[in-house]
Formats: structure tokens, sequence, C-alpha cells
């Protein structure tokens, strides 16, 4: 049985060889937020974890219950190696019971009735006791709750819940895990070490993880792969940095962070020089930006995208920068926020520029202020409309 | 005393196979109602509802003449039993099986719906099928509905009179049932025993439902914890 | 003048007094058809109750507002009299009643020939009469019962309906395979070629004499003594024999 698939997978740079893949190819009518869409994707998730990024309503956790079978696409097919759960074509539809699709949902679903110990052995019933038992005891260890096993679900924090609906799922060694949005409710500390936990599991047991989240901290942290989803379709594939660094495209930038995004025109190219001139239509004259040099000729529209860390603020003219982006403006509102400071600077447009507490001071920044905005040729994203 | 202890024998006999019969029959009813999305729900709640609104004598009427010797399903029924569904005690748990349908099929179904349909999808992807789902899952969680069921059709046949008045025959023993014995102590001027009868159904029913309204406080929790 | 005279005909439907009268079950049928009657002659509606007369003596007794009280016998009326509730003078026997043992057209008992005897067949498993605490009906089906010797072969075949007229029910839906009813009911339209019968011998049960009275709550006294003087006329003994009741040796 050589499926060309699973050679694709197994010569993948990153991922160790191993189990078989979860293809996916179907379309779902969904609603979220009063409005109808249609979730229409088509995605491969090799062993280890795969991000699932977007907003909510994007239609994350209507593709999770398609793939578990709680939901059954319009059309289309979805399949683990060889096993086909689902294949509108062959009229196939494996019941949810035997799909051996692990699900950790958002609200957890911990059984109130039955200690941390029965949750978890409830997918075990078609084991002997003795294994069954050995199996249990031996998963609590792994994830740190063996003195739990005779609470109630009621009577754990929220870490030790996330451990218990975790370990529970895992224990049935499923050949797929869906997680949605598991670590919102957590704070960073239990968070990594739960995430260190799975990712050991990980390597020991190579399926597919599919990772739901809109925190873009945990794309990082944890992610091979990212896949975006906005108002269900995939709009952005590929490693985090190639997704969240560069986005290709204005929903992934906003999805992604950027503060400033604005309407441009190519003024010029200088392709000795790897550059090119963009004006934005600003109060009075433009403002005109060097950015890199990107496809499209003088007079193309594009967007260009760029981060409020990245710009420099300076309270008198600088001189000697290797920037090549000045541009004089007014402090028009400072907001802190937490550690950061966001200031709003009109320049012709408005931008918002991030800055440290420590700067505010140090320049004695306030609400009018004549400041200089200096922004580096690399921090301008260019971005199709 | 005169209290007719038999009659009172008999309706607990009647209140109990009842309740113990509507457990089994209501169940899937229950569960049908409560996790079915098929378009036409309503029409079948709507039936269940029915004893709710219409007078015994409708029902009564009905096992008198419409399944009497003289229509098709009442010429079977004596076939297969031998004898006619009125005058009889399983014709009386019959009829009181339809009367008190709804008093156990809707709190049934209400607290089945009440559980949080994540439990039962995470049953589902832990491999349990539909049935274990529902014994493991679903109707451990929905113990206050059950008990409510059960103890609200016992209550409703104890105090059964309509259909007994129809269909009965005041048959000691087999179709005299208490409300019928305090009914007819009424029509005969006998005041003393038809208070002291009625004190004790009233006595009686009264403490069945305090203690299971009472029990039934310490309920789970229905839904998640988190 | 238009409005006037419409005014005076509502006055005049307003006045037509009505008489609620509460009359024994076995008389479902008669006093309907005498009661229509006597309306078209006088004007005066005749609204009727019909029940186990046991039960109609316990309404009235705890108030229920009738004008008129047709028993199945003469000792409801005269525990009526006894508690003050009736009028004794106006007591008046207006019918001897018959018992009839009943059976349905199909039935394959020969009830017009063998008479009680058909009772001791073992396809008969249940036999109908009225509830003999409140209903003299069934008291005389009781007491022929004994006196023809066969209660204790059918007593725990009996089913009781709540008056006379359910019993009928009881048998005519073929639930009962035979019952005692009143001769009035066997030769209603309702049920006549619906069944044969068998009147039951009156040596065996004491006589079923049937007496009306006017009850003392009543609004209408004048209206309902004119009523009960009604009920003595031939036109009303011709209606009565028709549906097999006896007239009393006046």
């Amino acid at each position: 049985m050589s499926d060309p698939r699973m050679h694709e997978a197994e010569s993948a740079t990153d991922h160790q060889p191993s189990g078989p893949l979860l293809s996916a190819r179907f379309r779902k009518h969904f609603a979220a937020q009063a409005q109808e869409f249609v979730l229409d994707v088509e995605f491969q998730a090799a062993p280890g974890f795969t991000i699932l990024f977007g907003p909510s309503g994007a239609g994350k956790t209507t593709l999770l219950d398609c793939v578990a079978g709680l939901t059954t696409p319009d059309s289309g097919r979805i399949s683990i190696g060889n096993r086909v759960l689902f294949d509108v074509a062959e009229r196939t539809d494996t019941p949810v019971a035997k799909r051996r699709v692990g699900y950790v949902f958002q609200n957890l679903a911990l059984f109130p009735h039955l200690t941390v110990e029965q949750n978890v052995q409830y997918g075990l019933a078609h084991l002997p006791q003795g294994e069954r038992a050995t199996q249990t005891s031996a998963i609590l260890e792994a994830f740190r709750i063996p003195h739990l096993a005779q609470r109630y679900p009621r009577e754990i924090s929220g870490g030790e819940s996330q451990r218990t609906a975790l370990a529970r799922t895992l224990v049935t060694d499923p050949a797929v895990l869906l997680l949605d949005e598991p670590l919102a409710a957590l704070d960073a500390a239990t968070k990594s070490k739960i995430i260190d936990d799975l990712r050991q599991w990980n390597q020991a047991h190579r399926i597919p993880i599919l990772y739901v989240t809109h925190s873009r901290e945990e794309v990082f942290a944890l992610g091979e792969r990212v896949i975006v989803l906005d108002s269900g379709s995939i709009v952005a594939q590929g490693t985090p940095h190639e997704v969240i660094t560069a986005p290709l495209q204005e929903t992934v930038a906003q999805l992604v962070g950027f503060e400033n995004i604005f309407d441009a025109i190519v003024d010029s190219v200088h392709p000795e020089r790897g550059t090119m001139s963009c004006r934005i239509a600003g109060d009075g004259a433009p403002v005109v930006l060097e950015t890199p040099l990107v496809r499209g000729g003088v007079g193309s529209a594009l967007r260009v995208g760029i981060r409020a860390g990245d710009i420099l603020l300076a309270t008198a003219p600088p001189v000697g920068l290797s920037a090549r982006n000045v541009i004089p403006g007014r402090i028009a509102s400072l907001e802190q926020r937490d550690v950061i400071v966001s200031a709003r600077v009109k320049c012709r447009v408005e931008m918002e520029v991030h800055l440290t507490l420590a700067a505010r001071d140090a320049l004695q920044l306030a609400r009018g202020r004549e400041v200089w905005l200096v922004i580096k040729t690399h921090s301008c994203h260019l971005m199709h409309k | 005393m005169a209290i007719d202890w038999q009659a009172f024998w008999l309706t607990l006999q009647l209140a109990v196979t009842v309740s113990a019969a509507l457990l089994v029959l209501g169940l899937p009813i229950a569960y049908w109602i409560a996790f079915s999305r098929r378009r036409w729900k309503f029409l079948i709640e709507a039936v269940v509802a029915l004893p709710i609104v219409l007078p015994p004598t409708v029902l009564g009427f009905y096992v008198l003449v419409a399944l009497g010797p003289r229509s098709p399903l009442g010429r079977w029924w004596i076939a297969l039993t031998g004898h006619t569904l009125a005058f009889t005690f399983s014709g009386l748990v019959i009829g009181s099986i339809l009367y008190s349908l709804p008093f156990a099929v809707q709190p049934f179904a209400a607290s089945f719906a009440a559980v949080d349909r994540k439990l039962i999808a995470a049953s589902a992807t832990l491999g349990a099928s539909p049935l274990r789902t529902f014994f493991r899952v679903i109707a451990p969680l929905s113990v206050p509905g059950l008990i409510t069921g059960a103890a609200l059709s016992f209550a409703h046949t104890m105090g059964e009179f309509g259909v007994v008045l129809m269909v009965g025959g005041n048959i000691p023993g087999v179709t005299r049932t208490v409300s019928i014995d305090i009914f007819d102590r009424v029509q005969s001027s006998d005041y003393a025993a038809a208070n002291e009868t009625a004190l004790l159904l009233l006595a009686f029913s009264f403490a069945v439902l305090a203690v299971v309204y009472g029990v039934n406080r310490k309920a789970w929790v229905i839904g998640p914890v988190n | 003048m238009v409005l006037s005279a419409a005014r005076g005909r509502a006055q005049e439907k307003q006045n037509a007094p009505e008489l609620v009268v509460a009359a024994a079950a076995d008389l479902s049928t008669a006093l309907q058809e005498i009661g229509d009657a006597y309306e078209k002659k006088t004007g005066v509606k005749v609204k009727l109750s019909f029940g186990a007369s046991g039960a109609l003596t316990q309404q009235i007794q705890n108030g229920a507002p009738f004008d008129l009280f047709f028993s199945a016998d003469m000792d409801y009326p005269r525990q009526l009299i006894a508690a003050g509730a009736a009028d004794g003078p106006s007591l008046y026997q207006y019918a001897v009643g018959k018992l009839v043992l009943w059976v349905p057209a199909d039935s394959p008992l020969d009830v017009e020939h063998q008479g009680i005897k058909v009772l001791l067949d073992p396809s008969v498993k249940k036999i109908a009469i009225a509830n003999p605490q409140h209903a003299p009906y069934g008291r005389a089906a009781v007491a022929a019962l004994k006196k023809a010797g066969v209660y204790d072969h059918v007593a725990d075949r009996l089913v009781l309906g709540e008056n006379v007229s359910q019993a009928a029910q009881f048998v005519e839906s073929g639930n009962a395979q035979a019952g005692f009813v009143a001769l009035a009911h066997a030769v209603a339209p309702a049920m006549r070629g619906k069944g044969r019968y068998w009147e039951v011998p009156v040596d065996l049960y004491p006589p079923l004499a049937q007496g009306a009275i006017v009850l003392s709550h009543s609004q209408h006294k004048k209206e309902a003594a004119q009523f009960l003087e009604y009920i003595k006329s031939k036109e009303v003994a011709e209606q009565l024999r028709k549906y097999g009741f006896t007239l009393p040796q006046n």
C-alpha cells in the first residue's frame, strides 16, 4: 500500500518520518455572528503540530467538528493515511465513535459526575481491567496529575482540568488530535508546562495535531505549520514565520497585528537598489515611503503595512541615520497599555507607534509635541490588495 | 375505621405499575424528543402532550368503544389476552399509561436536553456508542428529571378518576380505586368514610411528593465544570 | 315603536320560566320527549339532568338548584322530604319501572327463552348492573339475582355502572356480555334493534315504584307544580306506556 501522500510527508524537512497524514478537502455551510458562511477548505496535516489560526467566526471549530464527525460536511473527503473517515462520493461517513479522533473541547467537557481517574478511563472500556488501570496511571504520571485521581472536576484548578482533559483524550491512542483553544484561560507558566508535556508526548506518538488558537504567541511557541482561516476560507498556509512575519494577504496582516496599514500607489521603482517609492495619500501632500521592491510597476495599487513596534520616534530632526524614511508629525494622543505606550502621531496620515515607558519619560513626550517618525525601508511590508 | 384498604392497595399497585412502565416506555420517547432534529418533531411533542389537555372521558370513550370488542384493535386484544380492555386491571394500566404519559416524558426530555451537548460529543469522540453515552453520561446527569417524571406519574395515577369511572366497572380488588371509593361514599351519603379516605390519600400523596422534591435538591450539576 | 316591540319580546323570553329537572337515568329518552311536548304546549322550557337517583339525591341535599326530581324509586324522594329538601305533599308516583336482562343482537345467548339462566353460560365474562349503592335499578338487579338463586355464581363477574345508563352502555358496546337495564332503555330508539331482552318477572324484585317531587329550593314552585299536573295527564300516560312503564293503579 504505497500512498504517495505518505512519501511526501516523510520527505518533508522538519518532521520526523512516521505516522499517516491527515488529508481533508470539504465544504460546509455554517453560521457565525448571524451570517451564513461556507467553509471551503483543502489542507493536509502531517504528524506534529499544525496551528489553525483565525478570528472568531472564521469557522475553526466547525472545521474541527467536521474532522471529528460531529458535523457532516456538504461535500468532500477526509482521510487519515489510508483510512477514509468521510467521502461523499463513496457515501462513507464513519461514526464519531469509530474515527479514533481525539478532541479536547474549548470548555474541556470533563464529566462532572466522574472522578478524574474515571474520566481518564472513560475511553478505555474495551480493555481488560488490569491494562486499563496500567495505562490510566501511566498517563496520569505523564501529565503530572496522579494525586488528583479521586477528585472530581469541580474540585481541581483550571490547569489541572486541562491536563485531565488531555490525558483523557490521549490515553485512547487517537490517530489525530484536535485541540480547540485549550490553553486560553491559563496563565503563561501553566501554559508552557502543559505545552512541554504535550510536545514530549507527541515525540513518542507521531500523530497530526490540529491546534486552534487566536493567540499570536502560541503560534510561535508551538507551530511547525500554520493554517490561517478567515470567513470559511484558508487565506494562508506555511511556517509561522512565513505567514506572520511577511504576510502575503491583508486579512492575515490584520490578523497578525500590523497596526498601520495604508493604501499606496507605486511612484517609482529602483531595481538596482532593490527598493521602490510608494505614495500614501494624506492631508495635503502625500507621504512618500521607500519600501522594498516587489512585483508591480509604476502606478500599481498596493497596501503597505508597518508595525507600531518598528517605528522610532525622535524629538529633534535626526541626522546621520541609516533609515530612509523620516516623517515629521505631531503627537495626537498617548495611551499607556500595561508596559507599552501607544502614541498616535499625525503626520499627514495617522500612525500608531509603540514605545517603552522609559522612552516616554526620557523624551518628556506629551500631546501636541512635535516629533519625527523614523521607519526603515524593510519595516514597510507590501501586500496585494 | 371505614377505610377501604383493598381499594388503597389496588390504587398503590396501579400507580407503581404505571410509573415503572412509563420509566421503560417514556425514556426512548423522551430521548428522541430531546435529540432528534427532524422537522416534524413538533407533531410528536403535541401528541405526547395531548393527555394534559384532553378530558379523561375522551380516553375512556376510546377504551370503551373505539378499542372495544366491536373494533378490530379490540378484537385483536381479546384474542391476545382473553378479555376486554374495560373492566380489567391491565385495561386501567394501559389507560393510565396513556393518561400520565406527558407527566413522565416531559420532565425526562427536559433533563436530557439540559445535558451539555459537549459532554455527549466528548463521550462519542472517546469511542462510546450512543447507548453507552446514554447510560454513562446522559442518564446519570438527568437523575433529577427522571425522579420528577416517575414521581409525577405515580402521583397522577394515584389520583386518577375519570378514566377509571368510565371503564373500570367498579370491581372490588380489580378496578375499584380509592378515587372511585370516595366518589361512591359521597353518593351514598357516607361522608365520614369519604372524609377519612380522602384525608389518607391527601396525606400519602403529599408525603410522596415532599420526599421526592426534598431529595431532588441534591442534584448533580448539569453541565461541565470549568 | 319597533324598539319597544323588540324590547317587549325580549322581556317575554326572559319571563318565560325554565324548569330544571333532575331525573333518573332510565327516563333519559321518555322524559326528553315529554319535556319537548310540554314546551310546545306552554312555552315553558324543561331542562333535564340525568343520573343515578342516589347521586342526584346527594346533589339536591347539597343545594343543587333543581326544581323537580324524578327518582327511580320512592325512598330517595322520602329521604329528601325528611331532610326538608322537598315538598312532601307534592310527592307523586308517576310510573312503575321494569327491569330487563339485555344482550346485544349478535350474542349467541338465547335470553328471550332462557332468561336469567343464560348468565350461567361460560361465555358470559362480565355482567353489567347499575351500582346498587345508589341506583334503584342496581338494587333491583341484585335482588332478582339473589331471589333467582344465581347471585353467588355471578357475583365476581359483575361490573358496576355509575347509573343504569352506563350499565346499558357497557353491554351495548360489547364490553359486557349481558346486563340488567331499564325496559325504558331496551325499547328506546337508540337501543331498540341493537339487542334482545327478557323482562325479569316482577316477583323477583321489589317493585320499582318511581316517584316525582317538587323541591323546596325551587324558585318556580308554581310552574313546577303545573308540570307535575301535566305528568298526570293522559298524553303523558301514553308516552310512558310506550317506554314500557306501567302506570300505578290509582
